[in-house]
């Protein structure tokens, strides 16, 4: 089993150490990830799409024509498999989208058909929670996890395919396959609000506070993520929030990834827990969860 | 007072003819969490129904209510009982603001940056030291010229240059 890799912008250039968690579980179940030259941005669909849509198609289906060879990639991030599910969905039902597509590609001597396979890592993780299951070293205990599925993870249905847009249960299976509890809690369906701080900051600030809020109702003690553009909303912007409102939320934002690794066996040290901003390791000792 | 324009009206509707089934129920508003968050502020249904109008200077121009406060969370696309593709008739919206250099800075920052090193955030020399350290290989990005070359011909190039000015 094989996939191409598409790394994106944010998880490689700003936060590496959830890559390394990343590539670590794949290494772990026998997944291989190829690194492929020359990728660029996506682009964003929250950022470049909104601005230009030709722009992102034609982007889109260059990133896409260098994975042809092997016919399959996955990304770590849901923008990123938003985009390509996206771009590809356009290419492969639309003709005018193809034509407009290869259009512009062929003024650099590339073209692309629609035949490649996107997947996110959480959906390759739930296809195969089997091997997951085998590999678990160390339960999570003590772990009461807010599972944020985030928006691009699963909708528009049509184009991602995968999981219930509105009630989905992929990333809860593979929780609960760590030994962790996942907690349910109001507004766990609702977007974290992350897009729109190139808006309104204000306006970003007060939907995470929504969600904090009805985190810390339902008792949860930390939250995963399987998008850095969530990620960065929770982990980042808590700080910005407690300063804001003189609130005081210090919840550990995970990755999946980083869960998993961790129940794989690996180290706060190997996986880069140093570089979040709510410490691990204060979390780990409150829930006297020995690593 | 606002002014039908018909061209406008034409152009979205050649871009997504679903527009036309739209009943003005107001499901997407009901499901909508930048409405629930600004207390029906922003409001999906309005947007849609100004589209049909083909108010163009409330949508583009005026921007009320504002296109660039949707989150793309593809909640209302969901919902929608007509299947109206909102989400995409905003970003035809938003393409039209950008043309005309009416949209929130940050989206400048991005597109130029994209168009600078084909991807939004280039590798800093602190980036790449701790990409060391953590064992991750050096990734070789797309080449620049193809980038720009591409960019070039969607006329992305001329229109990041001019700057995003609505805040």
């Amino acid at each position: 089993m094989a996939y191409d890799l598409f790394l994106g912008c944010v998880i490689p250039a700003r936060l590496p150490y959830l890559e390394a968690s990343s590539r670590k579980v794949f290494e772990k179940l026998g997944i291989e990830l190829t690194d492929v030259d020359g990728f660029s941005c996506c682009p964003d669909p929250t950022g470049i799409e909104l601005i230009d849509h030709k722009s992102w198609l034609a982007l889109g289906a260059r990133n896409l024509s260098l994975c042809s060879n092997n016919g399959r990639v996955i990304s770590f991030c849901s923008g990123c498999v938003e985009t390509l599910k996206g771009v590809n969905y356009a290419i492969k039902n639309d003709p005018h989208a193809k034509e407009e597509a290869n259009t512009i590609l062929q003024k650099i001597g590339k073209s692309y058909d629609g035949s490649v396979e996107v997947k996110h890592f959480a959906q390759v993780l739930y296809e195969n929670l089997d091997k997951v299951n085998e590999k678990v070293e160390k339960y999570l205990e003590g772990f009461k996890v807010a599972v944020h599925y985030g928006c691009h993870y699963l909708r528009p249905s049509e184009i991602i395919n995968w999981d219930d847009p509105f009630e989905p249960v992929t990333i809860d299976a593979i929780v609960k396959a760590l030994g962790a509890e996942s907690v349910e809690y109001k507004l766990k369906m609702e977007c974290c609000g992350n897009p729109v701080e190139k808006s309104d900051k204000d306006l970003s600030l007060l939907m995470i506070d929504q969600k904090f809020k009805a985190i810390q109702e339902a008792g949860a003690n930390c939250v995963v993520v399987v998008c850095p553009a969530c990620y960065q909303q929770y982990e980042f912007n808590q700080r910005d929030l407690n300063k804001k409102n003189n609130t005081n939320y210090n919840f550990p934002i995970f990755y999946l990834s980083e869960l998993v690794a961790l129940a794989f066996g690996y180290k706060p040290e190997e996986l880069g827990f140093k570089f979040h901003r709510a410490k691990p390791k204060v979390f780990f000792e409150q829930i006297n969860f020995s690593v | 007072m606002s002014i039908i324009n018909y061209e406008f009206r034409n152009e979205v509707l050649k871009h997504n003819a679903s527009l036309n089934y739209c009943y003005q129920c107001s499901t997407c508003s009901g499901g909508c969490p930048v409405a629930l968050a600004t207390e029906g502020k922003y409001n999906p249904r309005k947007i849609i129904e100004e589209a049909i109008l083909g108010l163009q200077d409330k949508l583009v121009e005026k921007q009320d209510p504002n296109p660039w406060l949707c989150s793309t969370c593809q909640k209302c696309v969901e919902l929608c009982p007509q299947k109206v593709e909102l989400t995409e008739i905003f970003t035809l919206i938003k393409n039209k603001c950008f043309e005309k250099g009416l949209y929130p800075e940050g989206f400048s920052a991005q597109g130029q940056a994209v168009f600078e090193n084909s991807v939004a955030i280039p590798y800093s020399k602190a980036i790449l030291t701790r990409r060391e350290q953590l064992g991750l290989p050096v990734i070789k990005l797309a080449p620049i010229d193809e980038i720009k070359s591409i960019l070039k011909e969607t006329n992305f190039d001329k229109n990041i240059l001019k700057g995003g000015v609505k805040e």
